[in-house]
């Protein structure tokens, strides 16, 4: 399903809550899908099943999957709380994307004026615009 | 679950361990590891009930281990070197097993046999030490014991056995909730493995702890200012080992890392990377704090 990079001094535990946070918020992995079973990806990844257990049971006090007893987890409907987790990574991507467009010489008036552009474009034009 | 609560061996003269206690839940993978001679493997042949202890107890699911047959046989130890009766093959040893662990599976022997591709009819002294390895491994696993305990149990084995090995045992892990001890200076290993880590040094515990914890809270920072590093930030750090490498200073610091973020970014550094250690790092600076550390030679 995925792999794990071993030699990274992330905790494996911590790469494991991260990928399958990130299978579930592209929805790769779908409301209600079920999850492999600890066994089975513990097999597939050769990784400890008590890392897995725990990265499970911290997706579900995180809210992203939830656990019907003898039968698996399964994937959380989306709530307000993986949106969120959304918009800030976005947030910080935009920070880093601009931050580098100032030092690059562009202005904050250039980047307002963008982001204006960008809002009359998603929204379809402006509502008065057959007068201009 | 096994509890081992201020144990002492002494071999005449020599102490050997000195007051050691460690909990190893069940169905855990708890990593061993340590300064050579540091009492480790005295300690694995304790709790198989090898050794007696000279004071303290080891408990196996509240049971006493040391000449006690029906525990015994939920009890598997692979030493350094593993033992087979002289002139047998795979299949003889196999019938001795069978006749002392009750739990023994026909069916999974056979099947391991097949998956190893290994001579069961063939005299295992002829085998390479690999080879004879992976024996000890299909005779252990097959035994399905409920404490299997490791003594470098990767010595000689490729990266493909190394791979099968690791993942039957996480099989027994999830299946049957088998604890395992492994004992092991191959620190990388035990950090893909175990799920709990002690570290011995000259007879004491020196740490023991859940792996994610202790690597969680423990980083490495590299940093860099424009000016001066701030006096003030270095002393609200709980800093555990430092160094200058020109106008980069890394230094070792416990806490989590977001905490960390906030308290550094308030002074503006130019270089700020926080990375987590690696088991490797985190023995040799615990190794340094007690006072086992290599001598810089260029000093």
């Amino acid at each position: 399903m995925f792999e794990l990079d071993v030699r990274s001094r992330k905790p494996i535990y911590e790469q494991l809550v991260e990928r399958l946070k990130e299978l579930i918020i592209s929805e790769i992995l779908k409301t209600d899908e079920q999850l492999p079973s600890v066994r089975t990806l513990a097999q597939q990844l050769t990784i400890n099943p008590n890392t897995i257990q725990k990265a499970y049971r911290e997706l579900e006090t995180q809210g992203y999957i939830y656990s019907i007893k003898g039968r698996g987890s399964f994937v959380s409907p989306p709530s307000l709380h993986i949106q969120s987790e959304k918009l800030e990574k976005v947030k910080s991507e935009l920070n880093k994307l601009m931050s580098e467009a100032l030092y690059l010489g562009m202005n904050a008036g250039d980047l307002i004026n963008m982001v204006n552009n960008i809002e009359i474009a998603s929204k379809g034009g402006l509502e008065d615009d057959q007068n201009q | 679950m096994i509890k081992i609560s201020n144990v002492r061996k002494e071999f005449q003269e020599i102490e050997a361990i000195e007051n050691v206690s460690i909990h190893v839940n069940k169905g855990s993978i708890y990593g061993l590891l340590g300064s050579n001679g540091a009492g480790k493997t005295t300690l694995l042949k304790m709790i198989a009930g090898i050794y007696e202890q000279s004071e303290g107890s080891i408990l196996i699911d509240g049971r006493v281990v040391y000449e006690n047959p029906s525990l015994k046989q939920e009890i598997i130890i692979i030493q350094d070197t593993p033992f087979f009766i002289p002139q047998y093959t795979l299949k003889q040893m196999g019938k001795v097993y069978r006749s002392f662990y009750p739990n023994w599976s026909e069916e999974r022997f056979k099947q391991l046999a097949a998956d190893f591709n290994l001579d069961v009819t063939k005299k295992i002294h002829k085998f390479s030490k690999g080879i004879q390895r992976q024996a000890a491994f299909i005779l252990a696993l097959s035994a399905q014991p409920s404490v299997l305990i490791l003594d470098e149990p990767m010595d000689g084995l490729d990266p493909v056995m190394r791979k099968k090995v690791k993942s039957l045992i996480f099989e027994d892990v999830a299946d049957r909730e088998m604890s395992v001890l492994i004992s092991s200076h191959n620190l990388k290993e035990v950090e893909d493995i175990c799920d709990h880590v002690g570290i011995l040094h000259k007879g004491k515990m020196i740490l023991e702890r859940d792996l994610d914890d202790l690597k969680s809270d423990t980083h490495k920072i590299q940093l860099a200012f424009k000016g001066e590093i701030p006096q003030q930030l270095i002393s609200s750090l709980d800093i555990v080992h430092q160094e200058k490498r020109g106008s980069i200073f890394i230094c070792i610091v416990k806490g989590l890392e977001e905490e960390l973020l906030t308290k550094i970014q308030a002074y503006h550094p130019v270089i700020l990377d926080i990375l987590p250690l690696t088991l490797e790092e985190i023995f040799l600076y615990e190794m340094e704090d007690a006072g086992y550390a290599v001598q810089n030679i260029l000093d």
